[in-house]
């Protein structure tokens, strides 16, 4: 067993620390090491672990020592293992800590997932530091070459277990307040604002098949208010407009979050952490990518979508495309939703193929893991 | 100090007490607006290489390197010889140029900068846009005169570089050498 201390500065959002809890609880769950994370923002990893205190110095949770991100920052031994998650600064007394120590520890930045080609090119190099500091870059990714995905070892089962239990799925959409009515398609929506979410929902009110639109609060609420003409919306809302009706739910911890993708036919995420959940629910989903300037997140979208749709015939994969771009520009929504229902079957299939492919390559943590073991034996 | 992404092809960084010449960097913006940069590194104490990657903004100890002004003499198969105006002769292996290799040819008359550490010689830099001749390219298929479709384009040492749909045979074209891109079509070199 080794200490790994993880550091999450929150920028913005929730997948700084939807990742590395994540992570954290897995490395400690499954390697069985002894994991500090340290979040200089406690109020936004209370969201996720509702349990948590807001003010503690120091609390545990799912065996990891979650540990407060001050100034000035505590005195401490650094771990064996230290990872900047999303290239955050490490606090400069922890720096001079590790460099004075005399230890060797393995420093790794772990980066944004990309499904870019330079990501192989770069995953697992060194970035030699100043004091003889031993520190590599660590990148997720799709591909062999790449650091893989979070995955805990059991989580397809539960999935699984899950989706063929009808009761169970009815039991947790009722603890949320949905009822599923009969014939309904689901689809969970968590996003970015979006100006196309109009042309979208026009489509859906209209669309011959019923919709309920399960809405966890989010940034997305206000546009979906606007198109309603309400107030302000709640956790326990509910609205009708044609065949579509909206429930807007609360802000969900991780597992539930992960029984809400698995219990959907269709999920609409963001930026990496929910991105990676719904591919393993085994659903169709389109993904709102995190905007970046000068539209360099453009690149990273056609990147997956062309990995993802590898293996789909080129029409399947066109109506896919068309689809996510719309979502992305926020327009377009309208036109690109009944080509993407006329491909339903086979992306329905699909999802399922992609969620085993990706499964059968070593997970995020495991990596690390392996990482780790063999910095160990090369110094050895 | 500078940032990652301020140290050039060329230069050399003193990394943990090690002079290291930047023989190759690569700015690619990483996931919400960070970047990072990977680098090419030759060690100049032992003439080991590496390959790393540095976050955009990390600090960096740049070397101050000596420069002269040199054209390229002759090359002898590996070994490229340039000579500065007082016709002292450096010579180099083309290991050692490789970010500007493909734009070297016999007969250049380009004035290139050869750059010293601890009074060897390390590398030569190119000007920034340098006038080649294109041997060989495929006709225009569809007439395009914008410059926005590009195609391939072999040079007179056999490097291959897109350029502008236009472009013909025995054409003279300017080049960036700091990404190997097209800039236009120009005149033969006086």
């Amino acid at each position: 067993m080794a200490r790994w201390d993880i550091f999450c500065s929150v920028v913005d959002n929730y997948g700084d620390i939807g990742v590395t809890w994540r992570l954290a609880r897995q490395l400690a769950a499954e390697q069985g090491h002894a994991v500090r994370l340290w979040v200089d923002e406690l109020g936004a990893f209370v969201r996720l672990c509702p349990e948590a205190s807001l003010d503690a110095q120091c609390q545990h949770w799912s065996g990891v020592e979650v540990r407060q991100w001050a100034e000035p920052f505590p005195v401490v031994e650094p771990a064996q293992v230290v990872i900047e998650a999303f290239a955050c600064q490490l606090p400069a007394s922890y720096i001079e800590a590790m460099t004075l120590s005399g230890t060797r520890r393995l420093w790794l930045n772990l980066e944004y997932l990309s499904a870019e080609d330079w990501v192989a090119g770069c995953h697992g190099l060194p970035s030699p530091q100043p004091g003889g500091l031993q520190k590599f870059f660590f990148f997720p990714g799709f591909v062999e070459g790449t650091g893989g995905l979070l995955r805990e070892a059991d989580l397809l089962t539960r999935r699984r277990a899950f989706q063929a239990d009808a009761q169970a799925q009815q039991a947790f959409l009722q603890s949320l307040g949905v009822v599923r009515e009969p014939g309904a398609r689901l689809i969970s929506l968590f996003a970015y604002e979006n100006t196309g979410l109009a042309g979208w929902l026009d489509a859906l009110a209209a669309d011959p098949q019923p919709t309920q639109l399960l809405v966890p609060q989010g940034k997305i609420l206000a546009d979906l208010q606007t198109w309603l003409g309400e107030g302000p919306l709640a956790p326990g809302d509910h609205s009708r407009r044609g065949n579509l009706l909206i429930h807007v739910l609360p802000f969900v911890a991780q597992d539930d979050y992960d029984r809400l993708l698995w219990c959907c036919d269709l999920n609409v995420v963001r930026g990496e952490d929910s991105f990676i959940r719904a591919q393993w629910a085994g659903r169709p989903l389109l993904w709102h990518i995190y905007p970046q300037e000068e539209g360099a997140h453009w690149d990273k979208l056609e990147a997956f979508l062309a990995i993802y749709s590898a293996d789909l015939v080129p029409e399947i994969a066109a109506a896919q495309a068309e689809f996510w771009r719309a979502w992305n520009a926020g327009e377009g929504m309208e036109a690109a939703w009944p080509a993407l229902l006329a491909a339903w079957p086979a992306l329905q299939r699909h999802a399922e193929q992609w969620c085993d492919q990706q499964a059968a390559r070593s997970d995020l943590a495991t990596a690390l893991e392996q990482f780790y073991l063999n910095w160990l034996s090369y110094a050895a | 100090m500078k940032t990652a992404q301020e140290m050039r092809v060329n230069s050399v960084a003193l990394i943990d007490g090690q002079p290291w010449l930047i023989q190759k960097a690569e700015f690619t913006k990483s996931g919400r607006n960070s970047a990072i940069v990977k680098m090419k590194l030759k060690n100049l104490l032992n003439g080991s290489k590496t390959e790393t990657v540095y976050k955009a903004d990390d600090k960096m100890e740049p070397v101050i390197l000596e420069r002269k002004e040199v054209n390229l003499s002759y090359i002898s198969g590996e070994d490229y010889v340039f000579m500065d105006p007082e016709y002292n002769s450096y010579e180099l292996r083309s290991e050692d140029l490789e970010s500007v290799l493909p734009f070297i040819e016999e007969g250049m008359s380009d004035v290139c900068e050869a750059v010293f550490f601890e009074g060897k010689v390390i590398s030569v830099d190119l000007p920034t846009t340098i006038v080649r001749q294109v041997v060989y390219t495929e006709n225009a298929a569809r007439g395009d005169t914008s410059g926005k479709v590009m195609k391939p384009a072999k040079l007179r040492n056999g490097t291959e570089i897109k350029v502008a749909e236009f472009v013909d045979i025995d054409d003279w074209i300017e080049i960036d050498t700091r990404d190997g891109s097209y800039k236009g079509r120009t005149q033969a070199p006086a």
